[in-house]
């Protein structure tokens, strides 16, 4: 790791104005991509602007249709959570399937759904579930947040204070473990709402994605054999050593099956 | 310790190239940088040329090729991770900052990463003196009797098989402190090591040094599995910092690092073809090794995959004729060394494959076409036609335990309820046999010694890097002596240079060292015995010992071991003090082991329903370190069949696989249990009868696990896979056989 | 430079360290406390785990300065004088340790594991082991360990 400064903050307004004058600090909020990516001196930041304990970042609470959640709330806090259990079931699992226990018990949801790994969990669920990411100077809608690999709306300075998530009827995640790494080779994330379905997939792209062909087949009927004709195309797939595009795009929809019958068990 | 300063080494990161130009000093500006040390360094000191462990002589007279490798790289560099620079400072933080400044040039040169690529026609050579990438060409068997009896064939079954190259991965980087003491000139080592002898005798040839001069601190050892086989550049370029600077050195390892530098393991390319007769006995068979060896031999790389491979080539099967044929191959990749087995799970893999190959193409049971061809305990001592002389074992008796256990018979229910889920189950058999009890050192000591208050303790230098000799050592000692276990204590690194021995490595530490720990304890109630009687006040004619005691036969006077060497504490040394010595010959573990899977064909995931391990490995001290040694070879073994594999960019020459988030590692639930049960015939090559234990898991569960994943697709198709049997593989194997059976269909 | 004060085994530490200096160097090489293993550099092994305010983290992933005014406990703080913590006995008992580079980390993280599910499934204790690799053992042991500490633990 690079010489760096660490710093506290002791309010949001204290730590984004120091962003402000430190262009090159960072947030700091669990660290489970971060600190990593320190150590092996791939990033060189100033100062690591520590987030972790803003009280105005966190929280978990159900109100007026909406699961709301601090951007600080650690992942086994969500999947613990008996509001989250109770009203998004679905999400409290996918938070049960990040990384491993360690992960879980450091790692936030605002420093995933910021850091948008293509392969991170939550943002399938971010934006499945309709949400509205609420930073320090506005609301952005998921499907204007995620703007692919490791890409963001987010701009300088901002930083997630909670995301809101869309209350649905019901919701699943399935989730093909990558064989080494334990991040999701594919998840997919269904969410059922009285105006449709959406269907998000993670770790099959360059970024979380809709499937769109399938909400459109969903809307129709909600059935796995609504998915059986769909092809995925696999040309905009990620492809590395471990598995090829084509047998992403087979993951994509066998996961796909499995969250929806998951869901109609519910 | 006091004065301690750290290194941090520059490593290549081009796999291939000339070293156009280096300056080192702007890093030696930088702050705490106490010294920075290049290849001109290592060629001065005279660092360069590492032993090999091989008395291997191939057809012309000709000895393997051993090309200099300066312990930093002058000139040249050979593979992604290979150490260029060291800087040497107050703080490891500050020899790593100072790493960045320094400046270097490189000339990239074309890199082969594979062994293909490195034999290939026009390939850029890697040294100098190996224009064509082989270091040493070996051929073992009678290449006449092979070429004559496979034209009189009825079939002849033909594998293509990848041994594939895995990162060792013991959970403990490796950490070295190297201190110089001018007054001595000697150097003192705290390392990590499979054995101090073996060790130091390496270092002793690297540097030129005699062995006297260095010495070694040895402590627990966070495993090896062979990568700790090899002394290192690093070992070597610490001592230069430590003499130079007059001040302990310290390095410590990061995975990265580890990833990129410790030695490999595997990566043999193998093809083998066996001739049957018509009812499936076999006539001979013919193997072509490639042995990746990657950018240096190390000293234990190749003789493994030379020695180990040919002493079991015929497998535990009578095999009238045999040949085989070895490369050693170098590569723009990090050098390979012996891997738990070295050589002997490969070995294992092709035979088994092309067996269960001959089986499938003859439409014979697998166990059926094993149980014909096995030597049978008649025929032993068994001589193959390529040098290995088994002792005797029962592989027909193995066999029938495992079918029993495993319910070979009942298969085809347990298939039928699977396909009733959508999963396709298969089961996979492996027999399989390895050479072990051969060590370097030509003979194994250990010391039973008693200290002031008659405390006994057992002095070996075979290091333990969790094979529990603390446990299973003292246990020979205390069966033999009759005290109780609590009374043997045990060192194994204290006196490095009093005790000689092999160190752990190749399934031989009970075998080799284990044996001379019952050698001893005759020898010491030998030599207790007239002192027992000296204090019973008999003639020792008129003394027994049995269960820990001295008896007298008449007169009811008895006294314990423990109480005379009591007695006798006070006289130093200790008159009950004992120094045993002894070789092994080599001895053969084997086993049969049965594997199912369940495969999913939607994701082409692979489940391991079941496992069972009939294991002879002669002799068994202590069952439960065993089975421990067992469950963790057949677990390193699913490993490698499974994901674990260190791939090179075929271009680049860069390591694609250089963390754990990139290599698989078998996490807890690969397997769910392993069922074992041990059908011991004892050695006739060892006092104990043991055959060893520590490479039987991973040598069996290569092929096992490949057979039944094999037989849970044949039915669909598939032709002969091969390792890693990734989710991916496996569902674009199915996928091909199905588009095969559309365009048949059609 | 940062002022770090924290409660490791019940003991409380003072130590001013680099800003950069992880948790881990914190306790390996300021206060010597070593039985916490360091197997990687990319958060994957879990050698490193121990447990921060009754949670397993992996104080490889942790800067020191983050960990202030934290409740640490590491593997030396687990064993009651000579009683072993049940899970320390249970993976003596079980022979679920070969070389023990991976066991202290093991450890902490079962000790989590059953704290939040006393009762866990073959599947449970496969997912609570995600993050801790061992070479040696296999994990068959391991996994027997980790149900019989659970039964002693009830």
């Amino acid at each position: 790791m690079f010489e760096l400064s660490y710093l506290k903050a002791k309010s949001l307004s204290e730590a984004t104005s120091f962003l402000s004058t430190h262009p090159e600090a960072k947030f700091l909020s669990g660290g489970m991509t971060l600190l990593p990516t320190l150590k092996q001196r791939l990033a060189r930041p100033t100062h690591l602007v520590d987030v972790s304990a803003l009280a105005e970042l966190g929280g978990i609470e159900a109100k007026g249709g909406q699961l709301v959640i601090g951007a600080i709330t650690k992942h086994y806090e969500v999947a613990a959570s008996a509001v989250v259990r109770k009203v998004i079931p679905a999400l409290a699992y996918l938070a049960h399937q990040i990384g491993d226990q360690q992960v879980r018990n450091r790692g936030t949801l605002g420093g995933s759904v910021a850091n948008n790994d293509p392969a991170a969990d939550y943002p399938s669920a971010v934006l499945a579930l309709n949400a509205r990411i609420v930073t320090n100077k506005r609301e952005i809608a998921a499907d204007e947040f995620f703007q692919g690999m490791f890409a963001t709306a987010l701009e300088d300075g901002e930083i997630i204070v909670r995301v809101q998530f869309e209350v649905p009827r019901r919701a699943a995640y399935e989730k093909f473990r990558h064989p080494a790494s334990g991040y999701a080779m594919t998840g997919v994330f269904i969410a059922e709402f009285d105006t449709g379905t959406r269907v998000a997939v993670t770790g099959a792209g360059p970024g979380v994605f809709r499937w769109t062909d399938a909400e459109a087949a969903l809307a129709k009927q909600l059935a796995p054999a609504s998915l059986e004709p769909l092809v995925v195309d696999h040309t905009n797939l990620n492809q590395d050593i471990h598995a090829s595009q084509e047998y992403r795009a087979n993951l994509v929809k066998v996961m796909a099956k499995r969250a929806l019958q998951k869901l109609l068990n519910t | 310790m006091p004065g301690q300063l750290h290194a941090a080494f520059l490593r290549s990161d081009h796999a291939h190239a000339d070293i156009v130009s280096m300056n080192t000093a702007p890093a030696l500006a930088r702050p705490g940088v106490q010294a920075v040390f290049a290849g001109s360094d290592a060629r001065a000191a005279g660092y360069v040329r590492f032993p090999l462990m091989s008395n291997f002589i191939n057809r012309n007279g000709g000895a393997p090729i051993k090309s200099d490798r300066p312990v930093l790289a002058h000139g040249k560099v050979r593979f992604v991770g290979e150490l260029v620079a060291m800087v040497v400072a107050k703080s490891a933080s500050a020899a790593q900052d100072a790493l960045d400044a320094i400046e270097i040039e490189y000339r990239d040169l074309p890199a082969a990463a594979t062994i293909n690529d490195a034999l290939a026609k026009g390939a850029q050579p890697l040294h100098a003196g190996v224009p064509d990438n082989r270091s040493f060409i070996w051929e073992a068997g009678d290449a006449d009797a092979v070429a004559h009896a496979f034209p009189g064939a009825a079939h002849v079954a033909r594998i293509d098989v990848v041994s594939t190259r895995v990162v060792a991965s013991p959970m403990e980087p490796r950490a070295y402190l190297v201190s110089y003491d001018a007054a001595s000139d000697c150097y003192d080592f705290h390392t990590q090591a499979q054995g101090m002898a073996m060790l130091r005798w390496q270092l002793a040839q690297l540097t030129g040094l005699p062995e006297e001069k260095l010495r070694l601190h040895l402590y627990d050892v966070g495993g090896s599995f062979g990568q700790r086989s090899s002394a290192y550049p690093e070992h070597a370029a610490l001592m230069m910092a430590s003499k130079k600077l007059g001040r302990p050195v310290k390095w410590v390892s990061t995975r990265s690092e580890g990833f990129l530098s410790d030695a490999h393991g595997r990566g043999i390319q193998m093809s083998g073809q066996l001739a049957l007769d018509k009812d499936g006995n076999f006539l001979a068979a013919r193997y072509d090794f490639k042995c990746d060896m990657g950018a240096y031999l190390t000293p234990t790389g190749c003789s493994g995959h030379l020695r180990n491979v040919a002493a079991c080539m015929t497998g535990v099967y009578k095999t009238p004729a045999l040949y085989g044929d070895f490369s050693l191959v170098h590569t723009n990749a990090a050098p390979i060394a012996a891997y738990r087995g070295a050589g002997r799970p490969d070995i294992a893999y092709v035979v088994e494959r092309l067996v269960d190959k001959a089986a499938a193409d003859m439409n014979i049971d697998r166990a059926e076409l094993r149980r014909r061809n096995f030597i049978p305990m008649t025929a032993f001592p068994y001589t193959s036609m390529t040098g290995g002389v088994y002792e005797l074992s029962d592989f027909a008796g193995c066999l029938d335990k495992a079918l029993k256990a495993a319910d070979w018979a009942g298969f085809a229910h347990r298939r039928a309820a699977a396909a009733r889920t959508g999963k396709l189950r298969g089961i996979g058999i492996g027999t399989v046999i390895e050479g072990t009890g051969l060590g370097r050192s030509p003979s194994d000591q250990i010391a039973l010694e008693f200290d002031a208050q008659g405390k006994l303790t057992l002095c070996t230098a075979t290091l333990s890097s969790g094979q529990s000799h603390e446990t299973t050592f003292t246990q020979v000692v205390a069966q033999s002596l009759g005290v109780a276990h609590e009374f043997v204590g045990f060192c194994s690194s204290r006196r490095d240079n009093e005790i000689l021995g092999n160190g752990s490595g190749g399934s031989r530490s009970m075998v080799g060292a284990g044996s001379v720990c019952q050698i001893a304890s005759q020898k010491l109630i030998a030599q207790a015995l007239p002192l027992a009687a000296e204090a019973l006040e008999v003639e020792p004619s008129q003394i027994k010992f049995a269960h820990g005691v001295f008896n007298a036969n008449e007169g009811g006077k008895s006294i314990s071991l423990e109480a005379l060497a009591r007695r006798l504490a006070g006289t130093h040394p200790h008159p009950m003090n004992v120094l045993a010595e002894s070789s092994v010959g080599s001895t053969y573990p084997n086993g049969c082991h049965i594997a199912e899977v369940e495969i999913d064909p939607e994701t082409g995931v692979t489940q391991v329903a079941s496992y069972f391990a009939a294991d002879d490995c002669g002799v068994v001290i202590n069952h439960s370190i065993v089975e421990g040694q067992v469950h963790g070879g057949v677990m390193q073994g699913a490993g490698q069949v499974f994901g674990e594999h260190a791939v090179y960019d075929r271009g680049s020459g860069q390591l694609l696989t250089g963390s754990f988030n990139d290599y698989y590692m078998p996490r807890a639930g690969l397997i769910p249990e392993i069922r074992m049960d041990e059908h011991p015939v004892p050695s006739t090559a060892n006092v104990l009868g043991a055959k060893g234990v520590g490479e039987s898991g991973c040598t069996a569960s290569l092929p096992t696990l490949v057979s039944a994943v094999m037989d849970a697709l044949r039915p669909l198709g598939v032709p002969e896979l091969d390792m890693p049997l990734t989710p991916a593989k496996v569902w674009h194997a199915i996928q091909d056989a199905k588009a095969q059976q559309k365009v048949k269909a059609h | 430079m940062s002022k770090i004060e924290l409660t490791v085994n019940g003991t409380k530490h003072t130590r001013e360290v680099e800003d950069r200096t992880l948790l881990v160097d914190l306790l390996r090489d300021h206060l010597g406390l070593t039985g916490t293993h360091i197997g990687c550099d990319t958060s994957q092994c879990g050698c490193c785990t121990i447990h921060i305010d009754g949670r397993a983290i992996k104080s490889c992933t942790m800067l020191a300065a983050q960990a202030h005014g934290a409740n640490i406990v590491t593997i030396e703080g687990m064993a009651q004088g000579e009683e072993l913590h049940p899970v320390q006995q249970a993976f003596t008992d079980c022979h679920a340790l070969q070389c023990g580079f991976c066991t202290p980390g093991m450890i902490m993280a079962v000790a989590a594991l059953l704290k939040d599910n006393p009762n866990p499934t073959d599947e449970e204790i496969y997912h609570g082991l995600e993050g801790n690799l061992c070479r040696c053992t296999g994990y068959i042991n391991i996994v027997k360990a980790v149900k019989q500490a659970a039964q002693t633990m009830k």
